[in-house]
């Protein structure tokens, strides 16, 4: 009985046949309501459309208005890791590592020395290449340095088509995080990339690292220094063509079969290293692993 | 039953008593003689109810999600990120937490309740085996001989086998206060009417008397109705009711949203971890986690001012139904009146004196210079047994304990007040023979000697009942002259008797006479038993009426009801001529009203011949009551305004509230006695006495009131209703919080932007900074109007309501969301992350192993910097502060307000700037420029907010009050 009851009082708030009433309301109840949210959010999108154009007028189209957390820039490896940050592979195995080759190649296309000498400025090495706006007359677009393939040599995949994974010599490219109008060293002291074993928490208060296993180094270009000459950066509308320097890493004779803790970070007096916590910040660490099967 | 029957029935024996042994079986066989404590909910279950109750489900659901969630994660990934396991932690942190809160906030005020409890155990003087014995009542049996004197609580259901001048008081069982005498002779058939029986936990006020026990502990009078109302289901209070209708909005809104977005994450390609975590997500967002405890805070905050006020609550949401109740029903004695019987009127030199009544003896006084009052005052002084009990001196005379019964202690503080010491005219008159005061005769005498130690007459002073008196009387004393009795003067008799009647007050006559010193000489040896002197053709003095008096205050609190809307009926155990007097003089029946019988009699027309409908009040018996059917009832309750409800035995308190309640109305019971329990207890707000009432009434009350006083019911109602008021405007504020935190998960999943508002800051929005401006809004002052208008109609003014919901959802809080949203944008803008890139950028954003995400600029970000830009909340706390100044857009400052959102504010503050709340938190410091992002935002809720009110001000009943008056 009371079900019923309960039923019917649904269907009468769904559609009360008397007082004409859906949804306990009557069709000009709804009309009105209807309106007013209508009226309403038009005129709060309007608001927001208002506020966000007036916010947009305000910022640079050039420099972004805050920068202060781009103190520190990070790195980034190539070819790039997973989630874990491990570049795991057999040497035996094509398979495994061909892909990584493969990434190289694609990143490495846009420094091809054709394409750079096409796009690209010749600029004067060891200074920064400065190129200021006059005044109001904005000196736009602006020339960017060439960073030609060649310079990664060995790693450069122009000689060696497996940047040397086959032969368990990998290269790990590495690259500074643009950000504009960064102007890393000091009185035209270049930064330079330096790789050697991470420390490692094993237990508490026990550290180890793996500097006995890492082998032999080499950098390309030599030392791993970044030219000054491709600092500062202005930004991807005034500086279209601007080639992101790198270093490249040769792993002469690592030691195989095992993992190995990598961290690589950039050298540079006016780079703040960041803290324990930051993981990125002007560094970047991964582990290397080759397996071989002999 | 005759007393041998009961002897042999309990196998007891009338001079010794019951055995040892005997009363050592009974013992075992009937158990304790006392009564079984009204069943108590366990502790724990207590707190279980607080901790899986409202939306505690919802959030376990969440916390649930989380762990599960997090076990999937470190079961598939190697390294897996903490997050869901810590806000499954902090989630049934919350959950605890404020269920241990609530628990705490009941269990404090359920304690005040236990220090009422009447410790001291009872003593009982019983003879057993011939011997008189002390024991503790709870040991008495059926069958025990029992022996009580003045002072003495009853120990249990007695049959009276002998008295001397035993008179028991009733109230307490009876709602009738005077005392009643107890004989050893069947005088009626029902147990509760007859002579023979004193009751369990009645009080003996005089005499002796002893008599064998009949029942003992929960079988006695007493005990029947202590179980009839223990054993009575209390529906859920009204704010509860409100409180549940809530949940059940916001947990469908939270339910429905959450699945909606599961099954759409689903279909958009998320996994099934993360469509998970969203619906934690919505959950969280969608629940607000600190109302509840903000509601209880509020409760809790209000019965604080009331206690101060007077008014105990018990049960904290009994807090607000006071405010919701559109019916009082009140007991008469103790509540309405003193509970002290007062001389209210006298007639004397054929003309009536009203005395002074008020508590504080500010009435008006009457003219006492008259020879004739010292006359009568001095037989009020004389022939009066009752006395002051010693040590009360400081006491002001109206206060002081008196032995003796009511009507004698009313003369004796009417005298000792307008003449002095009453002792001191006794010592001067000195009692030579007294008759006290029997049924039969009705009448009291005494002899004096007189205060002229020349003059050897004795004075012969007599008082009784009026129309005994007169036919005593052949003179009156006329201005200080005794004149003879005629015609005329026995006619001014009848006429004064009859109005005083009229008044409900009980009338007694006086007389004199002084014995011709011829007959009864100085020694004459008067004896009382065989009566060998004169006690006719006495001079009549004059007649003194007493009425227990209505409280001071009582008149004006009736009158605020009643302009608020609220019904007050009077239920009383009394006669309905004294009930309707009451009423009359304060209020309940308002002056101009009259009942059928008024009607009849000014018209002069038979009763029947009236048509109820013209009488707005009514007094209704209780055998009238047995008679009427169910319909009948109703009709009186809705037809009448003003209804006084006599002789009612506690079944037909209960029948009432009943009826009341069937007629939708939200019922609140006033009483002391035990009689009262059951009404207290079906009532939806039972308030008992705290100075006069029974420890049973207590029990069963949800609301004491500690000065006894009527009037503080009316604060009661006061404060009921702006709480519910208040707590309007701060669930109104904390609603609207919850779309800016809905929308942000929405917008996640549809549109891929970063998520601006993590799980975490929702909590710490909802727990930290939010509630201490939600609690606040309870200090918000009342509406002018707040007495004045009516009760609420519990079925269609609901806490919560769609109103309310369209505000708080629809408007208000979709202001807060864009300007939520705004400052989101403008702190990413202002980083380098444009909005036109934002959209569908989350797959990259989360992608843990991106390290060089680009933005608008060109310029690279490792993961860990973009995070570090996601600091929306603030903004839209921003906002939220200024909604609180609105919501509570008081004409008058409060002050706990504006320190809510100084501590909301700097809560706000610390949780952005303190270092370490990065990695705790996810909270970064903010540019000072970002904290008035949104402030465009909160200016419009400001100038929306008023308009609304405005126009709801100007245009009253307009569409504007319809769509959007909460």
């Amino acid at each position: 009985m009371a079900k019923d009851g309960e039923k019917s009082d649904w269907k009468e708030f769904l559609w009360n046949p008397r007082t004409r009433e859906f949804l306990g309301r009557t069709a000009s109840s709804w009309g009105l309501i209807f309106l007013f949210y209508l009226i309403f959010y038009t005129c709060l999108a309007g608001m927001f459309a208002l506020t966000m154009y007036v916010m947009l007028q305000t910022l640079d189209e050039h420099r972004p208005t805050w920068q202060d957390r781009l103190s520190t820039p990070g790195l980034v490896i190539r070819p790039r890791a997973d989630d874990t940050f491990e570049i795991v592979y057999t040497k035996e195995d094509t398979e495994s590592w061909d892909l990584y080759a493969q990434t190289l190649d694609k990143f490495l296309q846009p420094y091809n020395d054709s394409l750079q000498a096409q796009k690209n400025h010749e600029c004067a090495p060891d200074k920064y290449f400065i190129q200021e706006d006059s005044g109001e007359v904005k000196n736009n677009p602006k020339r960017s340095c060439q960073f030609n393939r060649t310079v990664l040599q060995s790693c450069s995949g122009i000689d060696d088509r497996y940047y040397g994974y086959r032969e368990g010599q990998p290269c790990i490219i590495i690259k500074l995080n643009r950000v504009i109008g960064l102007l890393p060293g000091k009185d035209n002291q270049a930064p330079y990339v330096t790789c050697a074993a991470k420390k490692y928490r094993v237990g508490k208060d026990q550290w180890k690292d793996d500097a006995d296993k890492i082998g032999e180094l080499i950098y390309f270009p030599p030392n791993g220094t970044i030219n000054s000459m491709y600092f500062p950066y202005y930004g991807k509308k005034a500086q279209v063509n601007y080639s992101q320097p790198l270093v490249a890493v040769k792993f002469l004779n690592i030691t195989h079969n095992e993992d190995v803790n990598i961290e690589c970070k950039i050298n540079a007096e006016n780079i703040p290293v960041g803290g324990e916590r930051d993981k990125f910040a002007g560094r970047v660490s991964f582990k290397l692993r080759i397996n071989s099967k002999n | 039953m005759s007393v041998e029957e009961v002897c042999r029935k309990f196998q007891t024996d009338l001079v010794q008593g019951l055995t040892n042994a005997k009363a050592a079986e009974f013992l075992l066989r009937d158990g304790p003689n006392a009564l079984t404590p009204p069943p108590t909910t366990p502790e724990w279950v207590k707190f279980c109810r607080q901790l899986f109750g409202g939306f505690s489900i919802l959030l376990w659901t969440g916390a649930i999600l989380c762990f599960l969630a997090y076990a999937i994660q470190a079961a598939t990934e190697d390294e897996p990120a903490g997050d869901n396991l810590y806000l499954g932690i902090v989630l049934t942190a919350v959950v605890v937490i404020t269920g241990c809160f609530s628990y705490f906030q009941e269990a404090k005020s359920s304690k005040i309740m236990e220090s009422f409890k009447n410790m001291v155990p009872q003593q009982a003087l019983v003879i057993r085996e011939g011997e008189k014995v002390q024991i503790n009542a709870e040991e008495v049996v059926a069958g025990d001989l029992i022996e009580v004197k003045g002072g003495d609580r009853i120990p249990a259901d007695i049959r009276v086998t002998s008295a001397h001048g035993c008179k028991v008081d009733n109230s307490s069982l009876t709602g009738e206060s005077e005392p009643q005498s107890r004989s050893p002779d069947c005088t009626h058939d029902n147990p509760l009417e007859t002579r023979n029986v004193a009751f369990f936990s009645t009080n003996c006020v005089e005499g002796t008397a002893r008599g064998i026990v009949i029942c003992t502990g929960d079988r006695t009078v007493m005990g029947r109705i202590a179980t009839l109302t223990s054993g009575l289901e209390t529906g859920k209070t009204p704010i509860a009711v409100e409180i549940e209708h809530f949940i059940h909005i916001i947990t469908g809104v939270a339910v429905f949203l959450g699945v909606t977005f599961f099954i759409l994450a689903i279909i958009l390609g998320y996994t099934w971890l993360e469509a998970v975590i969203f619906l934690i997500g919505i959950i969280v967002a969608n629940v607000p986690e600190g109302l509840l405890a903000t509601v209880t805070v509020c409760l809790t905050l209000t019965a604080k001012r009331m206690a101060k006020k007077n008014c105990l609550v018990k049960n904290l949401e009994a807090v607000e139904t006071l405010g919701s109740t559109s019916t009082i029903c009140s007991d008469k004695t103790g509540t309405l009146t003193q509970n002290r019987m007062t001389v209210a009127h006298m007639w004397f030199d054929n003309q009536i004196h009203e005395a002074d009544t008020t508590e504080d003896q500010s009435g008006a006084a009457f003219d006492k210079s008259s020879v004739t009052w010292l006359s009568l005052s001095r037989v009020a002084a004389l022939c009066n047994r009752a006395q002051f009990k010693a040590g009360q001196d400081s006491v002001s005379i109206l206060k002081r304990d008196v032995a003796g019964d009511a009507s004698e202690s009313a003369l004796l503080k009417c005298i000792e007040l307008s003449c002095g010491s009453v002792r001191m005219m006794r010592d001067k008159n000195k009692k030579v023979a007294e008759i006290p005061f029997n049924s039969t005769n009705k009448y009291q005498l005494s002899v004096h000697e007189t205060e002229d130690p020349n003059d050897n007459r004795y004075l012969l002073v007599m008082k009784g009942a009026p129309e005994r008196i007169l036919d005593r009387c052949s003179t009156i004393m006329l201005q200080g002259k005794e004149q003879p009795m005629d015609e005329e003067m026995k006619e001014a008799f009848q006429n004064a008797y009859m109005e005083l009647g009229g008044l409900g007050e009980r009338v007694l006559g006086f007389c004199h006479l002084l014995l011709p010193e011829d007959q009864y000489p100085k020694g004459f040896a008067f004896d009382t038993d065989d009566v060998n002197f004169q006690t006719d053709n006495l001079c009549f003095v004059g007649l003194m009426s007493m009425i227990d008096p209505p409280r001071a205050a009582v008149p004006d609190a009736v009158g605020k009801c009643r302009s608020a809307g609220i019904k007050v009926i009077m239920v009383t155990g009394d006669h309905p001529i004294t009930a309707k007097a009451i009423a009359k003089g304060v209020g309940i029946i308002s002056e101009g009203n009259e009942t059928v019988e008024d009607i009849a009699a000014r018209l002069n027309i038979p009763v029947s011949q009236v048509n109820p409908r013209d009488a707005k009040a009514c007094v209704i018996h209780g055998s009238d009551l047995k008679d009427l059917s169910q319909d009948q009832m109703d009709d009186i309750l809705r037809n009448h305004t003003e209804i006084v409800f006599a002789r009612t035995s506690p079944q037909q308190k209960l029948i009432i509230v009943e009826g009341c309640q069937r007629l939708g109305a939200i019922v609140a019971v006033t009483g002391d006695g035990v009689n009262d329990s059951p009404a207290l207890k079906k009532a939806d707000i039972g308030v008992a006495m705290g100075i006069s009432g029974s420890d049973v009434s207590k029990q069963a009350a949800d609301m004491i009131l500690l000065d006894d006083n009527f009037a503080s019911i009316v604060t009661g109602v006061e404060e009921g209703r702006l709480i519910f008021d208040n707590l309007k405007k701060s669930i109104a504020y904390t609603l609207t919080s919850n779309i800016p935190e809905i929308t942000p998960f929405l917008f996640f999943i549809i549109v891929n932007i970063p998520l601006p508002l993590g799980t975490i800051t929702i909590l710490c929005i909802d727990l930290g900074t939010d509630m201490v401006p939600a609690i606040s809004l309870a200090y918000e002052a009342a509406e002018s109007d707040i007495m004045k208008r009516q009760p609420r109609n519990p079925s269609r003014d609901k806490l919560v309501n769609e109103r309310l919901i369209s505000i708080a959802y629809g408007q208000i809080g979709m202001i807060q969301a864009l300007g939520g949203f705004f400052s989101y944008f403008v702190i990413l803008a202002e980083n380098g992350f444009l909005p036109s890139q934002l959209v569908g950028i989350r797959l990259n954003w989360d992608d843990r192993s991106l390290n060089d995400l680009e933005d608008s600029y060109g310029q690279q970000w490792y993961r860990k910097k973009i995070k570090i830009i996601l600091i929306d909340m603030y903004a839209c706390i921003y906002v939220d502060m200024f909604l609180a100044l609105i919501c509570g857009a008081s004409k008058r400052r409060n002050k706990i307000l504006i320190f809510g959102l100084f501590e909301e504010t700097a809560l706000a503050a610390f949780l952005s700037y303190c270092p370490g709340m990065d990695v705790a938190l996810r909270m970064y410091p903010l540019k000072p420029t970002w904290w008035f992002c949104a402030f465009p935002y909160s200016f419009l809720i400001f100038v929306y907010d008023e308009a609304r009110k405005l126009i709801l001000r100007r245009n009253p009943g307009g569409w504007v009050e319809k769509e959007t008056y909460y």
